[in-house]
């Protein structure tokens, strides 16, 4: 299980050491989720936000945290980050290279240029929304902010799975979210029942990808 | 049509067929190699143009996209500010050749126009092409307000997706000349949107002039995907119609692609117009060539017919040499040799004709045209025609072959040919020769005449043989005996038979002894129709019977008194008829007259024997007995009272047959009396065989029996012999007392004559014998 943050990674663990010792008391499941693309190729980068219909479900908020994304390569790094509101980011130019950083979305607007090596100040970020960053020197260069206050949140691994652990049995509303996704769209969503006699829950999602914008548009392909 | 102008004509044909046939074959060739290369051309311009359409897709995409790309219009997109966008869009759109320039929310409303004009866009026309541009650009040839566009649509990020873009570039006809020039694109493209079902509309064609599309649209196979010809304002196309890739909320679009086979074949009308002019000139060469070669076969056999033609005109003539050492030169030299070969054996067969085979020596034919010219040419003039036999000939070939004869004939034709001199020596028959003598009289006619008989004279010796050929001539004289050849002959021939007849080696033609005059035929028809009319008379000379001195017998004798020449005697007019055929004829008359004369005596009581004479004629008819039979039955005559009275001679001319005929007469009972009897040949060994009963001694020894002992002797002989052989005996010619008396005396039984009683007629020798009658009682 890849950890998107440090913060998160060890609200989880913290979970799962609960479970493991009171795990008869809380009765809590796992829940594994699959995110395909045509022909159930693995979708990474994909982001399940959890929402119970209890609202008393919900664990306690986290303090809030900063996450870096790092320019190596000409690349951000990770391409896609969920933050909570209250979050801060902060963007890290590892290049020899400058980088002309800019957000136009409505979320969060901010452009400035970071010099080989230059950290920006941490951008403090509250409203929730997809923030799509790029590069205004490298158009191929794009990251997304996920800012989402959604009490489970996980980002799917390389091999399209993302898993959340010791889920109080409920009702959840599951959605997905994914850079690719047409945009103007509501998130593909699934509800989802936990049993308490079950430890294991599963659910797919088969999303619609738009192209990558990181490799930019395909220029030996115009669609008549 | 000659030879000549056939060949030269079949030459020129064969020459222009081939080269007609030639140039359609390159024709359709090339026409359908260059029609092939259209349909390839037009399969490969389709293509072409599809990827052409392709490369400016990704170019204007690009740069439609690199406009995206613009930080400044991507603020100004994700700010909102419209003005700035619009004028962006302005000023991106002239850069990349847009008349318009849209930009559309990511659902499909019009959030920038770049027209400045019109009614202004809600939603965006084309949302499937805006609906693949979120995943990539995409471009489409539309039908859009009647015109055609080039609608590009490229994602806008910023850096996500927060619009599209849309570049409408007008698609019109400078754009496909453009891109006719950049490639090699056919000078015919159309573009045509469906306006309505089979409807189509040309919205941009090139720089071509010709509208392809009505043609193309109106088929009723519809649109031909694959290259088709057809033709346009009159002129041939190949056509190919692609459906064009295009928005599905615009009309359907199609790009017609035409190529044009006139233009095509433009480059070669050149050579086909060279073509023709080396046609022609191959023509006129082939036409000349053809006339001289023609004319080298045609004249050599022009000259081969023309002695053909003289050839059959008679000119055996060598006909001029053909040095040609081909067919033609053979023919000739075949020709030659056969006018040769006919020329020598017409000499020979005209020879022939005129030649006799033996002597070599003219034949009578030839020697008739030849006298028969010169006659014709000297008119008048003087002539001789000798006729020369050999007697003996016949019996020479009888007796010794045709092989000797005809040597014969040869050595004297050689001895006649020295003796004749100049004069024309011929074989007129197998037996004669004929020399003809112009210029000549009748004297030097006999002299030569004799001095062919000289050379003649020596007879022919070969081996043992020794033959003395007894040659006679007979001549006749020109103009005196005729002037033309015919005439002469005949008469020569008279003439040599008359010498023939007289042992007279030369006689001249005597027109006077010339049996076969003219007039004799006259006569001759005269005594046809004395005999038919009864114009005869037949006359009685009493006999005497000696031994009682009564008249028991009569001789009936022909007269024939001629209506214009009065009495012609019998020894001119039977000798005539016998030799005209006419002998039987007048013996049936003589016969017919006498029995009923005799039939008369027999009613009237009186006892004579009539006595007729019989020609040897009459002895070769084997009807004679019958009919002599028939008329003694038919008047009642007795047989015996009939006695017939042949000579010698004619029983001599054919015995055997004469015999016979004789035997039947004598088997009926009448009596038979050989007649002239003492002058003959015949031997009484011979006469032994004849069934006579009476013999009747020859008139020449009793006219002078009262003189000469001789004939008293011979008559009183044959008085005895005949009695002795019991033959009874008449002596006639009887013309004085002493004969009388003296044939009484040595026991004669029968006498006839002047001194008795001249022949009379029948009433006359009625009165005679009543006067006769009281003498004796």
């Amino acid at each position: 299980m890849q950890v998107g943050s440090l913060g998160i990674g060890a609200a989880v663990l913290a979970t799962v050491a609960v479970v493991a010792a009171w795990p008869a008391a809380l009765r809590a499941a796992d829940l594994d989720v699959f995110v395909g693309a045509a022909r159930d190729a693995a979708v990474p980068d994909a982001v399940i936000a959890l929402r119970p219909h209890d609202a008393s479900l919900s664990p306690p908020a986290a303090a809030p945290a900063t996450k870096t994304i790092d320019q190596k390569n000409e690349t951000f790094l990770p391409y896609v980050e969920v933050f909570r509101p209250g979050d801060s980011v902060v963007f890290r130019n590892s290049d020899q290279t400058r980088h002309h950083v800019y957000s136009f979305a409505p979320a969060r607007q901010f452009e400035f240029v970071l010099t080989p090596g230059q950290s920006s100040a941490p951008l403090h970020l509250e409203s929730t929304g997809a923030i799509a960053v790029g590069c205004n020197i490298h158009d191929h260069m794009i990251t997304y902010l996920y800012v989402s206050d959604a009490p489970w949140t996980a980002r799917s691994g390389a091999d399209g799975h993302a898993r959340v652990a010791t889920l109080p049995p409920g009702d959840y509303d599951v959605s997905v979210w994914h850079p690719q996704l047409r945009p103007g769209q509501a998130p593909p969503t699934q509800t989802l029942h936990v049993d308490a006699a079950n430890a294991a829950a599963t659910l797919r999602f088969a999303l619609a990808l738009l192209p990558d914008l990181r490799r930019g548009p395909d220029r030996e392909r115009v669609d008549y | 049509m000659s030879f000549r102008v056939r060949l030269a004509s079949f030459l020129v044909v064969t020459l222009a067929l081939l080269q007609i046939a030639t140039a359609l074959l390159v024709y359709g060739v090339t026409r359908r190699e260059l029609v092939q290369q259209g349909e390839q051309q037009l399969v490969l311009a389709s293509r072409a143009f599809a990827r052409q359409l392709d490369d400016v897709s990704l170019r204007v995409a690009d740069n439609v996209q690199v406009l995206t790309l613009d930080f400044a219009l991507r603020s100004a997109i994700a700010q909102r500010d419209r003005n700035t966008v619009v004028s962006a869009l302005r000023n991106h759109g002239r850069r990349v050749g847009a008349t318009r320039m849209l930009l559309v929310g990511l659902d499909g409303t019009i959030e920038a126009d770049s027209a400045e004009s019109g009614a202004p866009l809600a939603k965006f026309p084309f949302p499937d092409l805006a609906e693949s541009a979120l995943e990539h650009p995409s471009a489409a040839v539309v039908a859009w307000d009647g015109r055609a566009y080039w609608i590009v649509v490229v994602p806008v990020t910023a850096p996500a997706l927060i619009g599209l873009i849309a570049a409408a570039i007008p698609v019109d006809d400078p754009f496909l000349a453009r891109l006719q020039e950049e490639s090699t694109l056919p000078n015919a493209i159309e573009l045509a949107a469906q306006t309505a079902p089979g409807k189509w509309e040309v919205l941009a064609h090139g720089n071509g002039t010709i509208a392809l599309t009505p043609s193309v649209t109106s088929r009723s196979e519809g649109l031909p995907s694959k290259p088709v010809s057809l033709a346009v304002n009159g002129r041939e196309y190949v056509a190919l119609a692609t459906r064009l890739e295009s928005s599905d909320a615009s009309a359907p679009i199609v790009a017609v692609l035409g190529y044009s086979i006139d233009d095509a074949l433009r480059p070669y009308r050149s050579v086909a117009s060279a073509w023709g002019v080396l046609l022609a000139l191959g023509l006129v060469f082939g036409l000349v060539a053809a006339l001289i070669i023609a004319r080298g076969v045609s004249r050599p056999i022009e000259a081969l017919a023309a002695t053909a033609r003289r050839i059959a005109a008679g000119d055996y003539s060598a006909p001029a040499p053909i040095a040609q050492r081909d067919e033609v030169g053979e023919l000739a030299l075949t020709l030659a040799h056969m006018a040769r070969a006919i020329g020598e054996r017409e000499e020979r067969i005209r020879f022939q004709a005129g030649h006799d085979a033996i002597t070599g020596l003219p034949n009578r034919v030839a020697a008739e045209a030849a006298i028969e010219r010169e006659l014709a040419q000297r008119d008048g003039a003087h002539g001789a025609l000798l006729l020369i036999t050999l007697a003996r000939l016949p019996e020479i070939t009888k007796t010794v072959g045709h092989g000797i004869s005809d040597r014969v004939m040869r050595d004297a034709a050689a001895r006649l040919r020295q003796a004749g001199g100049a004069a024309l020596l011929a074989r007129a028959t197998d037996t004669e020769f004929l020399l003809w003598l112009p210029h000549v009289q009748e004297a030097d006619a006999i002299a030569l005449a004799f001095r062919a008989l000289d050379a003649l004279d020596e007879p022919y010796s070969e081996a043992e043989f020794r033959i003395d050929a007894a040659p006679a001539v007979g001549v006749a004289l020109c103009p005196q005996h005729g002037t033309q050849f015919s005439p002469l002959l005949q008469r020569a021939e008279v003439a040599l038979f008359a010498a023939l007849n007289a042992e007279e080696p030369v006689l001249v033609y005597d027109p006077a002894s010339d049996p076969h005059r003219p007039e004799r035929l006259a006569l001759m028809t005269d005594l046809r129709d004395a005999i038919e009319r009864d114009e005869l008379a037949l006359h009685y000379q009493p006999k005497l019977h000696l031994p009682n001195g009564r008249i028991d017998g009569a001789e009936g004798l022909a007269r024939w008194v001629h209506p214009r020449q009065g009495a012609i005697p019998p020894d001119r007019f039977i000798p005539l008829a016998e030799e005209t055929g006419n002998m039987r004829r007048l013996t049936r008359w003589v016969l017919a007259a006498g029995i009923a004369r005799a039939r008369a005596w027999q009613r009237g009581g009186r006892h004579l024997r009539l006595a007729l004479n019989l020609s040897v004629r009459d002895l070769e008819d084997a009807e004679l007995p019958q009919r002599v039979g028939e008329l003694l039955t038919a008047h009642g005559v007795a047989p015996d009272r009939l006695l017939l009275e042949i000579t010698e001679s004619a029983v001599m001319h054919k015995p055997e047959a004469a015999i016979r005929v004789l035997r039947r007469l004598a088997d009926q009972g009448i009596e038979l009396a050989l007649d002239d009897f003492g002058v003959g040949q015949s031997s009484f060994a011979y006469l032994r065989r004849l069934p006579v009963r009476e013999l009747k001694i020859d008139k020449s020894f009793l006219l002078k029996l009262a003189e000469g002992a001789e004939d008293r002797t011979i008559v009183r002989s044959i008085v005895e012999l005949g009695h002795r052989l019991g033959y009874s005996v008449t002596a006639e010619g009887v013309s004085d007392q002493a004969t009388l008396d003296y044939l009484t005396q040595i026991g004669c039984d029968h006498a006839q004559g002047f001194f008795i009683a001249r022949p009379m007629t029948a009433e006359a020798l009625d009165a005679f014998l009543a006067a006769a009658e009281p003498a004796t009682p």
